[in-house]
């Protein structure tokens, strides 16, 4: 039956004769492991062009989107990651697979005549496949592509005469946008395949023309059909290839995707681990000589592996005869591996790079993580600067951090105002009615001596004074700690204000006992007159807010709690009063520092 | 078809009578259809061709004056990056206040030193190092390929081609504004891009 349908087709097509003229190709002297490196290399472009078609499906290439869409793939949908992992990994897996077909060719002499055009051909092809490699590197717009990305257009940009032309139109622009990211894209995903597969065809047509090399130990008068003695040994190694990339995929869960890319960020930029010769050369010519890292020492490698066939003339493939053209791909080989561990050992020993390395991995945890809940349509940097989490730390460390302390933000030497850490939690509140001038509280600060203890008796009191019961004490702690906490969240289980009676108690407290110093609901006995701050929503986000915008507003100190600009620093040792935030950051900004000092006040 | 006997002679490849010699039509025939595909390639080919050059055309837009942070904000003599945040069109979008870019700010007194923060060698972005014995007076470095800088932004070792780019700054209303530009890359002249 299927016998039949194939000699039906055949009648209409020839595929029988295509096959026996693919199949049966004469491999002289044998096939060979040697042999495999083209048919898999091959293979590997088959997964390649696989995985990246069903990349394609989800991917979305503009500024706001690519790395949305990328995080989308690699976390979120079915299989993503391991299609980005084995996309990741197929391509260093062709990288080497060059490496390796290159050193095989070139060891066997199968580039000497008539075989130099299919060397050309290869040449050609090894630079499509690292065009695939650098434009791909870009896609995700992550800080890693990014940048390293910016680099290689402007090492293009530094070529004579036709370097700024060549930068602009890769670039799409004079800078980085989203022309950038459909420019490489076009390239990654239309021209360089249509090149790779049109130079494919040459060269395996040519290849197929001249047939292999073999060594000349080699028996000439042993001849293999290719199917099935080789094409087994191919099929072997493009297994092996396949099988190595994906457990690289497995093991890393797919391919790494770093924090967004951000053009105003410092990053330590490094590239594919396969362009680190490159990237080290760069590092030794200075100023005017800078070309000769950039494009001089790469094109001369690139004129002497075109002009190898030209060099190398003598008859007979063996080795010892062709040493001496042989010679620079040694030292090119050794140049590479070399400068590779040079780069690496350099970074390994730089700890402002491993510091900003993990800066740049924490940024991009972060990144991933807030990106689950979706990725706003201004894209993913807009989602990281509404971030508490990561600009909150940014925002203390700018604007409060010369004074208050929090988190391990801030230096406790420096302090001179009360450090944060706890601040307005049930404990707190409880220190705080006991020894309201303690170090970590009003110690430092020009409020020192203002509030009085509750339950220890100060020096000038008269015999009508009595100590606040610890029952009572707990009771105003509970209410306010209560007053601190967002609307609709129940308090925690045992804690001093899970208990409604108590807290209705402390509330009776606060109003009778406080407000003869301190303002509730914007009322107090002193007429204002006093320092004392606002109780009624105290350590509630609001309250925050108002106080980091404006502390002398009265709805959380009074007016005389502001620090006027550019008055003298009071006695060393005490702190100023708090300046008005609300002229240096946006309301915003207040927002989201308000929500991390809480956050982190109260972890 | 393909079945029809083979002893027929070719067909005359035009059915005019009054014909110049084969031999003269066959290359006026060769030069029309190569002449017709090239013109053809032109007329198909052109217009991408264009629109793929378009970036070569695209207006490069100068200097422009962006406010950043208070005078009072910084420290005398303490490098400190601020972002550049304007308006920015890019292809098809415009946005409204967005980050463009950093710059490096050192107070001096009342005066205020700017410096991109775009490594003039191959344009990663410098770091501010601080001197060994304090936080004041240390230079910049470029955490790619070691070009270092000192506290004016001279260079002072590794392979940028020149210093890092100063760019001009004026106090308005009490906030540093900084004249924001871009510069090529990797060329020893300091030549906007």
């Amino acid at each position: 039956m299927i016998r039949r349908a194939i000699q039906l087709l055949d009648e209409r097509t020839g595929i029988k004769a295509l096959a026996a003229h693919l199949l049966d190709e004469p491999i002289t002297g044998g096939a060979r492991w040697a042999y495999v490196f083209g048919s898999a290399l091959l293979g590997s472009f088959m997964v390649q062009a696989v995985t990246g078609v069903a990349l394609m499906t989800s991917y979305a290439p503009s500024e706001k989107t690519a790395w949305a869409s990328v995080h989308f793939i690699q976390f979120q949908q079915a299989g993503g990651w391991l299609v980005r992992g084995l996309h990741h990994f197929g391509a260093q897996a062709m990288v080497i697979l060059l490496g390796a077909h290159l050193a095989q060719v070139a060891l066997f002499g199968a580039y000497k005549k008539p075989r130099e055009v299919t060397w050309w051909l290869g040449l050609g092809l090894l630079a499509v496949t690292l065009g695939f490699a650098l434009t791909g590197y870009l896609l995700p717009w992550d800080q890693k592509g990014y940048w390293a990305s910016r680099v290689a257009t402007n090492i293009a940009g530094t070529v004579p005469l036709v370097g700024e032309a060549t930068q602009r139109l890769l670039q799409g622009g004079p800078e980085y946008g989203s022309l950038t990211l459909t420019r490489f894209y076009t390239l990654h995903v239309a021209v360089l395949p249509a090149l790779l597969v049109g130079l494919v065809a040459a060269h395996v047509a040519l290849f197929r023309r001249h047939g292999v090399t073999p060594p000349p130990k080699a028996d000439p008068s042993r001849v293999d059909a290719f199917f099935p003695k080789q094409l087994f040994k191919d099929v072997v190694a493009v297994g092996a290839v396949v099988a190595v990339v994906f457990v690289l995929s497995i093991c890393e869960h797919g391919a790494p995707l770093d924090a967004p890319a951000d053009p105003s960020s410092d990053y330590p930029a490094r590239p594919e681990w396969y362009f680190l010769a490159l990237f080290q050369l760069l590092k030794y010519f200075h100023g005017p000589l800078e070309i000769v890292g950039t494009v001089v020492l790469p094109a001369v490698v690139g004129v002497y592996f075109f002009a190898l066939p030209l060099l190398d003339v003598r008859d007979g493939t063996a080795l010892r005869g062709r040493v001496k053209p042989l010679l620079p791909l040694l030292v090119v080989g050794a140049g590479a591996v070399g400068l590779t561990v040079k780069a690496r050992a350099d970074d390994a020993r730089d700890a402002t790079f491993q510091q900003e390395r993990a800066k740049a991995d924490v940024r991009a945890e972060v990144a991933a993580r807030l990106a689950m809940d979706g990725v706003p349509p201004e894209g993913p940097l807009a989602m990281l600067a509404r971030s508490p989490e990561l600009r909150g730390p940014e925002l203390f460390d700018r604007h409060c951090a010369a004074c208050h302390t929090l988190g391990g933000h801030g230096s406790e030497e420096e302090r001179t105002a009360p450090a944060l850490d706890g601040w307005s939690t049930e404990a707190w509140i409880l220190q705080m009615l006991h020894d309201p001038d303690g170090d970590t509280r009003f110690g430092r600060t020009p409020y020192k001596g203002e509030m009085p203890s509750m339950d220890v008796k100060p020096a000038d009191a008269d015999d009508t004074w009595s100590p606040m019961s610890a029952d009572d004490m707990k009771a105003a702690a509970a209410f306010l700690a209560l007053e601190g906490d967002a609307p609709g969240v129940a308090p925690p289980a045992g804690s001093l204000r899970a208990d409604a009676a108590r807290v209705e108690r402390g509330r009776e407290i606060v109003k009778s006992r406080c407000t003869s110093c301190h303002l509730f609901e914007g009322s107090g006995d002193d007429g204002g007159q006093g320092l004392a701050p606002e109780l009624s929503g105290y350590g509630s986000h609001a309250w925050v807010r108002t106080q980091i915008a404006n502390p002398a507003s009265k709805e959380t100190y009074r007016e005389g709690a502001v620090d006027p600009e550019g008055e003298a620093a009071p006695a060393p040792g005490v702190g100023r009063r708090m300046p008005r935030f609300d002229g240096e950051l946006s309301p915003a900004e207040i927002d989201l520092l308000a929500t991390w000092v809480l956050g982190e006040a109260r972890r | 078809m393909s079945t029809e006997p083979k002893s027929e002679p070719p067909p005359p490849s035009s059915s005019r009578a009054a014909e110049p010699s084969p031999a003269t039509s066959r290359r006026a025939l060769t030069l029309a259809t190569v002449a017709g595909a090239c013109a053809l390639a032109v007329a198909a080919g052109g217009p991408p061709l264009a629109l793929a050059l378009a970036p070569l055309r695209a207006t490069k837009r100068s200097g422009r004056w962006v406010r950043t942070v208070k005078l009072t904000e910084l420290e005398e003599g303490v490098p400190r990056r601020v972002a550049v945040v304007d308006d920015r069109k890019d292809a098809w979008t415009i946005e409204r206040g967005v980050e463009l870019g950093s710059v490096w700010l050192v107070r001096r007194g009342d005066a205020v030193l700017a410096l991109s923060s775009v490594c003039p060698h191959l344009g990663c972005s410098v770091n501010a190092v601080a001197a060994p014995d304090a936080k004041v007076g240390g230079g910049f470095a470029c955490p790619c390929h070691t070009s270092a800088f000192d506290a004016a932004g001279r260079r002072t070792s590794g392979p940028s081609p020149r210093d890092l780019d100063a760019l001009e700054t004026k106090i308005e209303d009490g906030h540093v504004a900084v004249d924001f530009r871009r510069f090529r890359i990797g060329v020893e002249e300091k030549v906007e891009t």
